[in-house]
């Protein structure tokens, strides 16, 4: 994540992974969860907080989580089907689960059909918010297999030479495996920027970027500014000159494979925190011997690593480089949380009768 | 495709679908290939041209491949192989053989996969050029599935904070069908444009646009300017900041699932080698095709019933502004580049052939 976003060092508060996981799940528990689903999905959203997403970690997220399930928007408890199914895809009705609970378990059944027959797909609907979605893709990669995730809905997104919002900021995610490098882990919304990272920016008081937002008329803003009361996404590319229509065509199809494929939904005939995804797993076995697979992802991940870098740049990185040295740093010296983070938690945990969050030394 | 890269309508001549795909058929049946390859290869160029990308037909690409299949880096008749297979995917060997004839087989069998398990999905090693990747994807159309397809290889492009080009701008495109609205097919590149877009700048002695290049030193040129003589290309984004990790990874998976998952090739490598990648996803088998196809038409006119921003007139999605030029360039014949044309002339004169068919009043 690039520094802009960071905790300022003065407001930041270091919490173990495995305290923030405990209280996490702890929360989740008292929201109404089986113990074993509250441990996932807090398995999930610490795992953001561990590798430096911040943005979909516990900060921004948890509050919204609890806050949802007070409005009765997630059931706890859900009773989700498959609908139909053949030896590679299957197609899940969520029932209302968090995503967090549901895009885990349907990324198994991917994984147990990969096995069978190469590949696995699963397409979801009426599930919640699934939290980064690269935690969902890299369950495959234990298991030799190449992970897929997306996860559509909303409108927070103009599309190119669109005024108003109509498509979502829809992120896909790839895992990768290598054998001695860490991981290919490619993580992308198909916005210029993920709107939690604007709700960041208006938190630490940052001047918004030229390029991310459109105006309140959809033009985008070319100029560095304050940002605006409303968040109107630009895609990936930011104006058609540069390849906006590539981010709006990427949240197209990632709707497709959640939303439409699933169940239709898109747009405005989503309700309020519908969710969608899709997960797929890639047995390499079916395509490649798998340590060969491996032997050559080292040799494409240094080459890579190895690009001699441009002026002002010490290192050039793959995706999921920069998480996994945050992962090490972070499992080291905790995780840096916000101040006002913390005190929300205290509150949380205070009303909720719970063990607060215990800070590391 | 953007204004600024069309052809200019005073050098343009006009050449109706039917005339240029008898010439086209003809040189590539010159060039060794069986009457089946030639008209595979004919049809995805055509395809190209009809549509109005115009990057990818035969203006850029014939001459590119006449000259290649003479210096003997593409071979005219493949012996593809099959190298591992299970019931829904399959690695193929291409035999150096050019991706548009090769991939459009390879796809085949992808949805011969899909329509027994619900995918199909095949890596293709040792392949050559891929023409346009949406022609494939589109394959899978009439089959009521979603086709999918990838090409890698080569390095012109950038990595993040790089100073070296070690990557291509590999294409990634999907097809999806509709029921009355025509079709989505999305088919980009990841980088922010395609190198011979620069070319083409160069040659019109346009400035650089911000964010599109970098200087020889890697630095991303973020002012306009003359395009200096040597320039990389940058992923989409154009910088961090704006998003260029998006269009380096983008470019990264595609040589993941081409190169890497094939035979392993990336980076430098044989002259003219390409990796591919395609899949066929069955409607069939996640819901009701005939709902999703409705819910597909609701969704396509919900995005282009998007009120414009000002100085917009509408809002489009992927795959509609080449449908609507393919109605155009079927009815009005394609515009060729007076020297493509010339070209053309001077080919089918050394090959003793029938010139290129002018349209009427050209």
């Amino acid at each position: 994540m690039l520094e802009h976003f960071h905790v300022p060092e003065e407001d930041q508060v270091r919490v173990r992974r495995d305290d923030l996981e405990r209280t996490t799940a702890a929360i989740f528990g008292a929201m109404g969860m089986p113990a074993e689903d509250a441990a996932l999905a807090a398995d999930g959203l610490v795992t953001a907080d561990i590798r430096g997403c911040e943005t979909h970690g516990v900060s921004n997220m948890l509050r919204n989580y609890v806050k949802t399930f007070g409005e009765g928007q997630i059931n706890p408890t859900p009773d989700w089907k498959i609908t139909r199914e053949t030896s590679a895809v299957a197609t899940i009705e969520a029932d209302g689960s968090h995503g967090l609970v549901m895009c885990p378990k349907a990324m198994d059944i991917a994984i147990e059909k990969a096995k069978e027959v190469g590949i696995g797909a699963v397409t979801i609907h009426n599930s919640r918010h699934a939290g980064m979605m690269a935690y969902h893709a890299m369950r495959a990669m234990p298991h030799d297999m190449i992970g897929y995730a997306i996860t559509g809905g909303g409108a927070v997104m103009v599309p190119t030479y669109g005024a108003v919002p109509r498509v979502g900021a829809v992120p896909h995610a790839w895992a990768v495996p290598a054998d001695k490098m860490p991981p290919f882990v490619l993580d992308i919304s198909s916005s210029a920027v993920a709107a939690n990272k604007i709700q960041l920016l208006r938190r630490t008081g940052a001047q918004l970027l030229p390029g991310l937002l459109a105006d309140e008329k959809g033009t985008p803003i070319m100029e560095e500014q304050d940002v605006p009361a409303e968040t109107r996404l630009l895609p990936w590319g930011s104006t058609r000159e540069l390849g906006s229509h590539k981010g709006y065509g990427m949240a197209v199809i990632g709707q497709v494979f959640s939303g439409i494929l699933s169940a239709g939904l898109f747009g405005v005939s989503n309700p309020p925190g519908n969710g969608s995804q899709f997960v797929a797993a890639f047995s390499i076995d079916a395509f490649r011997d798998v340590s060969e697979f491996k032997q050559s992802m080292d040799e494409f991940l240094t080459y890579l690593v190895e690009t001699p870098p441009a002026p002002g740049h010490d290192h050039v990185y793959y995706a999921g480089l920069p998480e996994h040295e945050e992962t090490l740093v972070r499992e080291r010296d905790g995780i840096p949380l916000h101040r006002e983070v913390v005190e929300w938690f205290d509150s949380e945990t205070d009303e909720l009768k719970l063990e607060r969050l215990v800070r590391a030394n | 495709m953007l204004e600024h890269f069309h052809v200019p309508p005073e050098d343009e001549v006009r050449i109706m679908p039917d005339a240029l795909r008898f010439t086209v058929n003809e040189l590539f049946l010159k060039m060794g290939l069986s009457e089946r390859d030639a008209w595979q290869a004919t049809d995805v160029l055509l395809l190209s041209d009809t549509r109005g990308v115009d990057t990818h037909g035969v203006s850029n690409m014939l001459r590119n491949y006449m000259e290649s299949f003479a210096a003997g880096f593409i071979n005219p008749n493949p012996n593809w192989t099959i190298t591992r297979e299970t019931a829904t995917t399959a690695n193929v060997d291409c035999d150096r053989g050019l991706g548009i004839t090769v991939i459009p087989q390879v796809m085949e069998l992808a949805i011969e996969k899909a329509r027994e398990t619900g995918i199909g999905a095949i890596t293709m090693g040792n392949g050559r050029h891929a023409g346009m990747i949406a022609y494939h994807a589109m394959m899978a159309i009439p089959h009521d599935m979603i086709g999918y397809a990838i090409t890698a290889g080569g390095q012109s492009m950038l990595p993040t904070f790089g100073a070296e080009p070690r990557l291509a701008p590999n294409p990634h495109a999907w097809a999806v069908p509709a029921d009355k609205e025509p079709p989505f097919v999305l088919d980009i590149s990841s980088s922010s444009v395609a190198a011979n877009k620069i070319q083409l700048l160069r040659r019109m002695k346009s400035m650089t646009i911000p964010g599109l290049i970098a200087d020889d030193k890697g630095n991303p040129i973020m002012d306009e300017r003359e395009i200096p003589d040597y320039t990389w290309i940058l992923p989409n984004g154009g910088t961090r900041e704006l998003g260029s990790h998006k269009g380096y990874g983008m470019s990264a998976v595609a040589q993941v699932f081409g190169g890497i998952l094939s035979d392993g090739a990336f980076g430098a490598y044989e002259r003219g080698h390409m990796s591919h990648f395609v899949a066929a996803y069955s409607i069939e088998a996640f819901t009701d095709v005939a709902r999703f196809k409705k819910s597909m038409d609701e969704f396509l006119k919900y995005l282009r019933e998007t009120p414009p921003a000002p100085g917009h007139d509408r809002v489009f999605y992927a795959g509609l502004p080449e449908h609507e030029e393919s109605i155009d360039r079927h009815e009005r014949g394609i515009p060729l580049h007076r020297e493509v044309i010339d070209w053309f002339d001077q080919t089918t004169a050394e090959f003793n052939m029938a010139p290129l068919e002018r349209a009427e009043g050209q």
